[in-house]
């Protein structure tokens, strides 16, 4: 039956809202059937700040995506982000049982169990325990140690944990349409699903998710996550800045943005200007365009910066070999990716979703790099835990249902 | 030519030694000195009071006191507060010079006992006519462990309001919200201590540390200017991203806060906030603007702000006010007491204490150092004596206006620290835009949702 490999995937963006309807082949590749989007309102940074609206965008959205793939659609992959999102990296430690010696599925529950024993804030919970690397006594980098012989299991986990209560509102939010929700995932992490090709994840490499709201940020090295989290700045605060600066609207700030913004400096004539016209299309205002450079590039430059200084507190950044990834609304802004090299001084690039097949006109946009990698991670982890598993230790977490 | 330096520093603000005494009026009292021990204050000289010995004997005061060798011969005082009173007042000798010499004077007691709710009052008069600011942080008792302890308790605290300066009182009952409900029930008694300790070393920090803006003694007075009110205080610290929220939130959770909800009353609300080196100007910013929501338009804020390199990455606010009491409960009678008397004023002040302390020839005839260092009423009330003798039989409704005088007489000072204050918090006006009502993004202590290029200053166009 075709619905079973059905994966949905739901971003709930500050800016819109967005949902993504895939379906998975017999061979394993991903074909998108649809797309359905609503511009987003009552979300702020990220979060839902007015539920009642934000769940009407959201059926808005789902309707959308029904009518276009033509499927009905009733279980859904979130993703979340905002502020609150933390992540940290933990080492789990197992003995294997004194009457075998062989390491069993069982094992890497425990262990990773034994890495989820930390204390994180009584009012968060964990969203994510990603594993990196496995020791089998002391053998480093294993990276399935299933049926190898050892005494002692240890595992390095990423772990990404958020406050419970705003996740829950996010999965509260679907569920009231109603939806099943199947899961919920950390959104630079779905996003880096399709960014990031496996050879990418291996050399190293920065996926930079700038959105509307926030700017989520997840570290590969080795083939594994190292850092991740979220800024609460984003594409929002660029059409603040320009809106404030020009005293102008923000409808207008975003459009001016979009249309004439760049991130470069010193890229156009001295002295030339734009002309903002009114409503009616007659000539209003006049503001020079590296005036709006410069506040473009000032907070975009600046938010690279403090991600790097937050990378940078850890050794990490410098084994990226791959580059820069930036993608996301944001992404879209001219010359973001000569800036992003500057600032983080490597390569990097504007990216859009890479490994799937389908609508290009969808997955060719970097506005749906989170949606669409929500139903790959979905894949993902469908095939590899069937039935239970990933289900029954995050239900330990989220009780829905 | 003369050519200025421009790298020349300010000295350094010496930090100010003020003698302070924090004494432990029977066990509970005891108690909440043992744990302000354990968490370091070592600036203080720290006195235990009590009437039973073996308590006496395990407290970690270095100065004891023993109270009623002849009434209670070193037992308890058996929760009757007469027997405590009697013992205070028969040892008042000893007491006196144990107080003597200190400019501000913790009293900490558990009303509702004997020894609390009998000798506190006595102390706290002793304290007072040493001449020193006398702050009591006073536990009330559960409600379960009876009416009448709770009455006994009521009555301490009505005359330690009018003895002290200020009673920064703590209800028993409500330690319950403070604690996890699982948590052990000696948490539940260590948190009024720790709740004591922490606010009795926020009041020291606030006065000793040289401050940017600096809070000093008529500040604190006139925040916890009450008459018979209530207390409220706040102390909140963080270290997060958003410190300065999160630090203000801790602080109106306070139990003594209610939330902030009795902010909104409060006549004058005193804040000061503590960083490290790290802590900026917006955050102070931000932590005054969402304060202001939480008071009334008329409320003077008495605003301090203090950088202490022992802070490290934390921030700590502490928020101090007062209600005023909605009856001005025998107010004439308070009044006269804590003017350490005036000879002209003898006669009736010894009619005033007949009122409160039933036995009041022990400390009548207390040879009062006659210079408060902190109010200025000498002169102000030395004036009026011809007058006083003449009206005697209506000096009881004179006198409170008389002695309101010498106290409106600070206003001035503080009405321009008000205006100062206007002055250093007017920033640029710093606006958010659409983000305005949002939870503000701070990293790494600035205000991200304000513009870059106003916060780096770039002039644009």
């Amino acid at each position: 039956m075709a619905s079973n490999d059905l994966v949905v995937g739901l971003e709930i963006g500050t800016s819109k809202i967005c949902v993504v309807v895939g379906e998975g082949r017999p061979d394993g590749t991903l074909r998108i059937l649809g797309v359905g989007q609503a511009p987003s309102r009552g979300v702020r940074k990220g979060e839902i700040v007015d539920f009642e609206t934000a769940m009407k965008c959201v059926h808005e959205a789902v309707v959308d995506a029904e009518q276009k793939s033509d499927v009905m659609i009733r279980s859904i992959y979130v993703s979340v982000a905002g502020g609150h999102i933390q992540s940290f990296n933990n080492r789990g430690c197992v003995m294997v049982p004194e009457d075998r010696d062989e390491i069993d599925e069982q094992d890497i529950e425990d262990v990773k169990v034994s890495a989820r024993e930390v204390s994180i804030p009584a009012s968060n919970a964990f969203l994510h325990s990603i594993i990196q690397h496995y020791h089998v006594d002391g053998q480093d980098g294993v990276l399935n140690p299933v049926g190898m012989l050892g005494e002692k299991l240890e595992a390095d986990f990423h772990i990404i944990h958020g406050v419970r209560n705003r996740i829950q509102n996010t999965i509260r939010c679907v569920k009231e349409l109603p939806l099943e929700v199947e899961d919920v995932v950390f959104s630079a992490l779905a996003s880096a699903q399709v960014v990031l090709t496996q050879h990418q994840k291996n050399l190293g490499a920065l996926v930079v998710d700038m959105g509307g709201g926030t700017t989520d940020y997840i570290l590969y090295v080795d083939g594994a996550v190292k850092q991740s989290g979220v800024l609460g700045i984003g594409g929002d605060h660029v059409t603040n800045d320009i809106s404030m600066a020009l005293r102008i609207p923000m409808a207008r700030a975003e459009k001016l943005k979009l249309e004439e913004g760049s991130c470069v400096l010193g890229n156009c004539l001295p002295g030339e200007t734009i002309l903002l016209k009114d409503d009616s299309g007659f000539a209003g205002k006049e503001i020079e365009r590296e005036t709006l450079n410069t506040i473009i590039n000032l907070r975009v430059r600046e938010i690279f910066e403090l991600l790097k200084r937050k990378l940078e507190a850890e050794p990490f950044i410098n084994y990226i070999g791959a580059g820069v990834f930036i993608t996301g609304g944001c992404s879209l802004l001219d010359g973001i990716e000569h800036l992003a090299g500057e600032s983080f001084e490597m390569p990097a690039h504007a990216a859009h979703a890479q490994t799937i097949a389908g609508l290009t006109s969808a997955f060719e946009n970097p506005q749906f790099s989170t949606a669409i990698g929500l139903i790959k991670y979905a894949q993902a982890v469908q095939a590899e835990r069937p039935a239970r598993g990933f289900r029954r230790l995050i239900g330990k977490f989220f009780s829905y249902g | 030519m003369i050519q200025l330096s421009k790298n020349y520093t300010l000295p350094e603000r010496e930090e100010e030694i003020i003698p302070i005494k924090i004494v432990g009026v029977g066990g509970a009292g005891a108690n909440a000195l043992d744990r302000i021990v354990l968490d370091g204050m070592e600036k203080a000289d720290l006195i235990a009071i009590n009437t039973d010995v073996q308590s006496l004997a395990s407290s970690v005061a270095a100065h004891k006191v023993q109270l009623g060798r002849a009434v209670t011969r070193g037992l308890g005082a058996g929760g009757d507060p007469e027997v405590g009173q009697q013992a205070a007042l028969e040892s008042a000798e000893e007491i006196r010079p144990a107080l003597a010499n200190a400019r501000m004077i913790f009293i900490c007691t558990g009303l509702g006992g004997g020894t609390g709710s009998g000798a506190a009052p006595v102390v706290a008069q002793i304290a007072r006519e040493a001449g020193s600011l006398v702050i009591v942080f006073a536990t009330l008792p559960f409600s379960f462990e009876g009416k009448r302890r709770t009455a006994q308790a009521h009555a301490a605290l009505g005359r330690l309001n009018q003895i002290a300066h200020a009673v920064i009182c703590f209800e028993n009952d409500r330690m319950g919200d403070m604690v996890a409900p699982k948590a052990g029930i000696h948490q539940a008694f260590a948190m009024a201590d720790v709740t004591i300790s922490q606010s009795a070393r926020s009041i020291v920090n606030l006065i000793q540390r040289p401050g940017l803006i600096r809070i000093g003694f008529d500040d604190l007075l006139t925040a916890l200017r009450s008459e018979n009110g209530r207390c409220l205080f706040g102390f909140g610290e963080s270290d997060s991203d958003n410190r300065a929220h999160d630090a203000l939130r801790q602080a109106l959770k306070n139990p003594l806060m209610d939330k902030g909800r009795m902010l909104a009353d409060a006549a004058h609300v005193l804040v000061q906030v503590t960083g490290g080196p790290s802590m900026t100007l917006s955050e102070v910013e931000i932590l005054m603007q969402e304060l202001n929501r939480q008071v009334n338009e008329h409320t003077q804020i008495l605003f301090g702000t203090a950088v202490d390199g022992r802070m490290g990455n934390r921030l700590a606010v502490t928020i101090i006010s007062s209600l005023r009491a909605e009856i001005d409960v025998a107010s004439d009678v308070a009044a006269p007491l804590p003017v350490p008397a005036p000879i002209w004023e003898q006669p009736q002040e010894a009619a005033a204490k007949i009122d409160i302390l039933p036995q009041p020839p022990v400390l009548a005839p207390a040879p009062a150092p006659d210079l408060i260092p902190f109010e200025p009423p000498p002169p102000a009330a030395e004036l009026p004596p011809p007058i006083a003798p003449v009206e005697k039989s209506r000096s009881r409704v004179i006198m409170p206006r008389k002695k309101s005088e010498p106290e409106e007489e600070p206003k001035p000072a503080r009405q321009k620290f008000g205006q100062a204050k206007q002055e250093v918090l007017q920033f640029e006006p710093v606006t958010r835009g659409r983000f305005e009502k949002s939870e503000p993004t701070i990293i790494e202590g600035q205000d991200l949702d304000v513009p870059t290029f106003l916060r780096k200053n770039i002039r644009v166009k």
